[in-house]
């Protein structure tokens, strides 16, 4: 019956109750799902090896010092497995068992094959429960006894081992003093091929044949299978190195994240105990407890993020469903004075309204409760990955416990507030307000409270969850002071425009100072759209930092590894697919060993530009025009030996004493392979018409020449010039271009003297040569760069003033380098990488093994990739692995940092809905006495559509305050919450961090707000004009 | 059936009210002496403003007196406690508030409001009429389960009066409980007054202003200027000594009698014969 009567309030109170019954239960079970999700996708992606449990023992004899043998077997894999507890074990697939020992083969102990190939090998042999099921027998079949093995089809084609052929591998002595060796022969019974599959737990069998071992020099073979018999007949004898295995894949489907974070505390406890048996060593390992490491700490981020937007929004719906019992309790004043003029006291008044406003707001605890397991299915279905199961859990029932103690509370405290007014008070028609600028006790308190609170925070004395309430706090104390003043403020604007002539805005302006709901508007209004500000702006700065650091580790929208060093090759291929490098480009990395330098970045500038993502203004040509170097040829000489004619020489060397000194001339030349050969041609020993030189060197595959260089004694001074003709290569007989002038760089030093060159034609180069007193001045041809230009992402030391320092170059020899710009992060790389032309880096020098070769992608086209892959397969390069922008991107967007930031969208949307709900629910609250303004308006003759108007500008005002007034505050509020929100799970290497405001977002939210709020006020304005009958004006029940 | 109640006596003794305005102090009663019988059926008359309501308000014990005493039954409530206020409004005080709807619980029945009325008295172990007999009293059995919204404004203060009578209280006080209706509803709802206080010999202090009102009443106590200003008993207008000697004129005396007149009283024949002073003015 009390329902009936006013089933919009009691609407909207349940509505309110539900949501923050929902709020309360949606964060242990949106939690809960990021947790789940978090699981299954760590678990899901990372290979079975690491997910899963492997046991290894080995015996151990404390007598037999290290570097011996231990000739006792290794516990059986059962006996190894038994350590595991049966808890565990049911997380678990069933196990592989196994056995693994060393089978070096001596010399001579192969079968001889027809082309001389070797005859011992080092390698390992393994038998693994049910390995004949997993590989392909190409000749042969699956060892079924003792000393039976089967080789893979490279050690066949290696060894030249066949089926049936036997040789002896080494056991174990009896005992150290032993000179007997026992030796256990091993027959070939197959030849297998490997099927991939997770059966093998990544254990790869081949790969190793023909490889040299370092530490034997032996050429290694591949994994041989055998039977079991081998480790545990006692007809073979122990073998070097015998351990037994136990591999258990991780049951994926079965466990759940507390399953997993249970496991994890089991292995390390597993392994612990293992290690301390007597006789036995038992090694575990998984990389389960450093997954399981950080999902705990994504899990920690979450209590971070979740509680920041959930407990704000919770608390806006507890400040409004409080705002809205006050006005419900304050329009019940009569009924509570009733029940204490008819003798039911305090508690008796206070009994009639909890009997009616206490069912209703607890009849919005199942229906919120049901709205967060809604919410949380869409969650897991809709937004997180992975198939986290339905659950709910003790944390959601203590949630809905809190729910339902706080709504008890609130509604406890509004209802005590009216029923222990006197009865006199109660009694008034119109019960005494505060009208005046004068602030109430318990907004001076909130205000106070919340504004210390924030103060504190700003100044950085306050840190943790606390801080986190900033942005609702700020909110409070806006809306709270700013509601406080609106009440004034338009009560003089409305006495102002009243006075001037514009009756019917300044009567609405009147009308609204004079409601308490337009105090209640502005306060929420503000706090509302504050959150949804907030919430915008978190989303929108976790989003595009999310976007940056993916970019930034990228590099580029698709980049591939490519294996080996050949750059030329690389080159090749790309030309093919790409001639004009606009779709794919070269890139080479190096990093300095055993250091966290960045290392050298090697690019093509014009196509790295075009095709890398570049922070800011750092793809601005300007920039990448300064690692040009000159477009001059190489001067190239092949053959074993080379001759130069030396014409018209008047160089002379005279020593300190004035007695003269042979001049030695020479060229230094690269080989292709980089070596540089600095080559003597011979002496003049004064000037001379003509002088033919020659000298052998290695340029078989041709050299560059990169200097031409005079020596003399160390103090004697050169003076003079000559002319170089004719440099020949043999056989071949082909001449170099040496000349003109414009090839060479002229050496000028003040202290040492210059060395120029002099020439118009091609074929020869006349050098002007003044030194006074170094033993060596050389001149460099200007194809070779002295130093390299580099854009450098890290300041240089400050002694570094010339901006010449020395990096590392691709052939990991020191590079000299000059800086000719800066990069604020060089994408793809480390901090303080250094960017440099890989034409100049690699003109006289080789790229290196230890150099990283990719291939940079303008776009995640894997046609186009399957395409370069072809093209580089044909020069015989292979592509690594691949990996793009987009999936460097959901690395960052799977994180609980990520998905907690995503229930800012959730937020924003309930804070204006909540703010809605204000608007409708203050209209309910007092829509009588307000149709009642109206239509005395309409009695005394104002037409029907001014009095929409007017209904409408009570409002409307109001409601745009407050979005102002919210958008400021929720700015504030995100600049102290902000940099305490995590917005990855783990900081990437380079930071790319930026909380400046997404202006965007926050345009986007405000507007949104101002509109879903504004049409509100306007309908509900409206709504009320249309009910404004003059026959309201007399009194109905 | 409805019991007999005993009706229970009201005195004041030099009641005064003081009441805050504006930052000024108003006296809205200034020293009131008052005396009604149990059983008694009293109306309270004067102009807007003169006290009326404020002395009601005061019997009922909404109001605190500033000075004076406020005895209704035994109980002094002056220095009455809150709980002490509680049970006689359970028991023995009901106040009708001027409008009928604000005497009602508006989402409950005629029925239900009754019931709802009775419930203190009821806990506190005071042997109760049904409602439907106490409806019955006042003519509205037939309403007792319509919701309120369909009732008209004479049903509604019936409606009203059947949930003050509900705990049987020994003082009924009415404040205006005639204004707004018809005359026959007014009638209607005076006879069920009368009736009460007949039958269950409750005694009867209303609140009006309406002289029509006034003639049905045996007695009534004009309050002028916050004092009592007369008496008025079986159509005959009386002033009354006050405690302290002072004797308010009847308002058509005042009019002869300026402020500052000397008046004499003679006792002439066993009567009093008051003699004003010819003024200086009248004698010019």
């Amino acid at each position: 019956m009390r329902l009936r009567y006013r089933p919009f309030q009691a609407i909207a109170i349940a509505t309110l109750a539900a949501l923050v019954t929902a709020c309360a239960a949606f964060a242990p079970l949106y939690d809960r799902a990021m947790r789940q999700a978090l699981t299954d996708i760590k678990i899901e992606r990372t290979a079975p090896a690491v997910v899963g449990l492997q046991l290894r023992a080995i015996a151990s004899d404390p007598r037999i010092t290290f570097g011996s043998h231990v000739r006792t077997r290794p516990p059986e894999p059962e006996a190894v497995l038994a350590k595991v507890p049966e808890d565990m074990r049911a997380s678990y697939l069933a196990p592989v068992l196994g056995y693994s020992a060393e089978a070096s083969v001596p010399k001579g102990e192969l079968p001889p094959t027809d082309a001389g190939g070797p005859t011992a090998s080092t390698g390992h042999v393994i038998w693994r429960d049910g390995a004949c099921d997993h590989v392909d027998f190409t000749e042969g079949g699956c060892p079924t006894s003792a000393g039976d093995v089967a080789i893979s089809e490279a050690d066949a084609r290696t060894f030249g081992l066949r089926v049936g052929e036997s040789f002896k591998v080494p056991g174990i002595p009896l005992n150290q003093a032993s000179a007997t060796v026992p030796s256990a022969r091993l027959h070939v019974s197959g030849v297998y091929r490997q099927q991939p599959g997770d059966y093998w737990f990544g254990l790869s069998l081949t790969g190793l044949s023909g490889i040299v071992d370092p530490e034997t020099d032996l050429l290694q073979h591949d994994l041989w299978l055998t039977d079991r018999a081998t480790f545990t007949d006692s007809s073979v004898p122990p073998l070097n190195g015998q351990a037994s295995t136990v591999d258990l894949p991780l049951d994926r489907d079965a466990v759940g994240v507390d399953d997993v974070l249970g496991l994890a505390g089991g292995i390390q406890r597993l392994a612990g105990e293992a290690r301390h048996d007597t006789g036995v060593f038992v090694d575990v390992h998984s990389g389960l407890p450093s997954i399981v490491q950080d999902i705990r700490d994504q899990t920690g981020q979450s209590r971070v993020t979740v509680p920041l937007l959930m407990a704000q929004l919770g608390l806006l719906a507890v400040i409004v469903l409080w705002l809205v019992l006050l006005a419900v309790t304050e329009q019940r004043r009569p009924e509570v004075a009733l029940a204490r003029l008819r003798g039911r006291g305090r508690r008796g008044a206070r009994g009639l309204l909890l009997a009616e406003l206490l069912p209703v707001a607890l009849a919005g605890v199942v229906p919120g409760a049901a709205v967060a397991v809604l919410g949380a299915w869409v969650a897991r279905t809709q937004v997180l990955p992975g198939h986290a199961p339905f659950e709910l859990g003790l944390r959601f029932v203590a949630a809905v416990a809190l729910a339902v103690v706080v709504l008890t509370a609130v509604t406890l405290l509004a209802v005590s507030r009216v029923a222990r007014e006197p009865v006199a008070t109660l009694l008034r028609r119109v019960p005494p307000r505060r009208t005046g600028w004068s602030l109430g006790v318990g907004d001076a308190l909130v205000v106070a409270g919340a504004g210390a609170v924030v103060v504190l925070f700003a100044t950085g004395g306050l840190d943790g969850p606390v801080a986190l309430a900033a942005p609702g706090l700020v909110a409070i104390v806006v809306g709270l002071v700013l509601a406080h003043l609106t009440s004034p403020s338009a009560a003089v604007v409305g006495r102002r425009l009243v006075a001037r002539g514009r009756v019917r805005f300044g009567v609405s302006i009147l009308d609204a100072a004079r409601s308490p709901a337009t105090r209640r508007v502005v306060a929420m209004v503000t706090v509302a759209a504050a959150l949804a500000v907030f919430s915008a702006d978190a989303l929108a700065v976790g989003d595009r930092n999310r976007a940056a650091a993916a970019e930034q580790q990228a590099g580029a929208p698709m980049v591939a590894e490519i294996r080996g060093n050949d750059l030329a090759a690389v080159r090749a291929a790309l030309h093919e697919v790409d001639p004009d490098g606009r779709r794919v480009t070269p890139v080479v990395r190096m990093l300095p060993p055993g250091s966290d330098s960045g290392g050298t970045l090697a690019v093509v500038p014009d196509a790295f530009r075009r095709i890398a993502i570049l922070p800011g203004s750092a793809g601005s040509a300007s920039v990448w025009d300064r690692l040009a170097v000159p477009d001059t040829k190489p001067i190239q000489a092949t053959g074993t030996h080379l001759s130069l004619d030396v014409d018209d020489s008047t160089l002379v060397s005279r020593r300190e004493d004035g007695k003269p000194s042979p001049v030695t001339l020479g060229l230094d030349l690269v080989t292709r392979s980089g070596e540089t050969l600095h080559t003597t041609f011979g002496d003049l020993g004064g000037p001379t018409h003509h002088r033919r030189f020659g000298t052998d060197v290695s340029c078989g595959d041709g050299c560059y020449v990169t200097s031409v260089w005079v020596s003399t004694l160390p103090g004697a001074t050169i003076d003079g010039e000559a002319t170089l003709r004719h440099l020949v290569g043999t056989p071949g007989g082909q001449e170099a271009t040496i000349g003109p002038a414009d090839r060479w760089r002229s050496y000028v030093d003040a202290a040492n003297g210059s060395f120029r060159p002099r020439s118009t034609a091609p074929d020869r180069l006349t050098l002007v040569v003044h030194s006074n007193g170094p033993s060596l001045v050389s001149m460099a041809q200007t194809w070779l760069q002295p130093q390299a230009p580099a854009l450098v992402s890290r300041p240089l030391p400050p002694d570094l003033v010339t901006g010449r320092f020395t990096g590392v170059g691709l052939d990991a020899e020191d590079q000299p380098a000059v800086r000719v710009g800066a990069l604020p992060r060089v994408p793809g790389a480390r901090p303080g990488t250094v960017v440099v032309n890989l034409d100049a880096v690699t003109r006289g020098r080789t790229v290196s093994a230890g150099a990283r070769m990719q291939l940079w992608f303008a776009h995640d086209d894997p046609a186009f990739l399957a395409r370069t892959t072809k093209a580089l397969a044909d020069h015989d390069v292979f592509v690594a692995s691949t990996s793009t922008l987009a999936g460097t991107r959901r690395t960052y967007d799977e994180s609980t940092a990520a998905w907690s930031l995503g229930l800012a969208v959730v937020i924003g949307i309930a804070a204006l809905l909540i703010a809605l709900l204000v608007l409708v629910v203050s209209a309910v609250s007092t829509w009588r006495f307000r149709v009642r303004d109206l239509a005395a308006l309409r009695m005394s003759g104002i037409p029907g559509g001014a009095i929409g108007t007017m209904a409408v500008a009570a409002q409307l005002p109001a409601v745009l305050l407050g979005v102002v007034a919210g958008t400021a505050a929720g700015l504030v509020g995100a600049q102290l919450a902000l940099p305490i929100v995590p917005l990855f799970a783990t900081a990437p290497e380079v930071s790319t961090l930026d909380l400046a405001t997404a202006w965007g977002g926050v345009a986007g939210a405000a507007v949104g707000a101002a509109v879903v709020l504004g049409l509100g006020a306007v309908l509900i304005g409206r709504a009320l004009a249309r009910r404004s009958d003059v026959r309201r004006l007399r009194e109905t029940v | 059936m409805i019991r007999q109640a005993k009706g229970t006596r009201v005195s004041t003794h030099r009641l005064v009210h003081i009441y805050r305005s504006e930052g000024h102090e108003v006296a809205a009663l200034s020293g009131v002496d008052l005396e009604v019988a149990p059983g008694e059926m009293v109306g309270l008359l004067g102009p807007s403003g003169a006290g009326k309501s404020t002395l009601l308000s005061l019997l009922a014990g909404v109001f605190r007196a500033s000075a004076g005493k406020v005895h209704v039954g035994d109980l002094e409530l002056s220095s009455a406690s809150p709980r002490e206020l509680d049970e006689m409004r359970a028991n023995d005080v009901s106040l009708m508030l001027q409008g009928a709807v604000r005497n009602l619980l508006p989402y409950f029945t005629p029925q239900e409001n009754v019931r709802f009325a009775q419930g203190a008295a009821r806990r506190a172990g005071k042997d109760l009429p049904d409602p439907e007999d106490v409806l019955a009293r006042v003519g509205l059995s037939a309403d007792a389960h319509r919701p309120l919204a369909t009732l008209t404004p004479g049903h509604l203060q019936l409606a009203a009066l059947a949930v003050a009578i509900a705990p049987s209280p020994g003082l009924l006080l009415a404040d205006e409980p005639t204004s707004q209706l018809d005359h026959p509803a007014r009638d209607r709802v005076l006879g069920c007054m009368a009736d009460i206080n007949r039958d269950l010999g409750t005694t009867i202090v209303l609140v009006t202003h309406d002289p029509e009102v006034a003639t049905f009443l045996p007695r009534t106590i004009t309050i002028r200027d916050g004092r009592v200003g007369g008496e008025g008993r079986s159509g005959e207008e009386y002033a009354v000594v006050t405690p302290d000697g002072f004797l308010p004129l009847p308002v058509h005396v005042r009019e002869d009698l300026a402020p500052g007149t000397l008046v004499r009283f003679h006792l002439v024949d066993g009567s009093y014969v008051l003699i004003p002073e010819p003024t200086e003015e009248a004698d010019a």
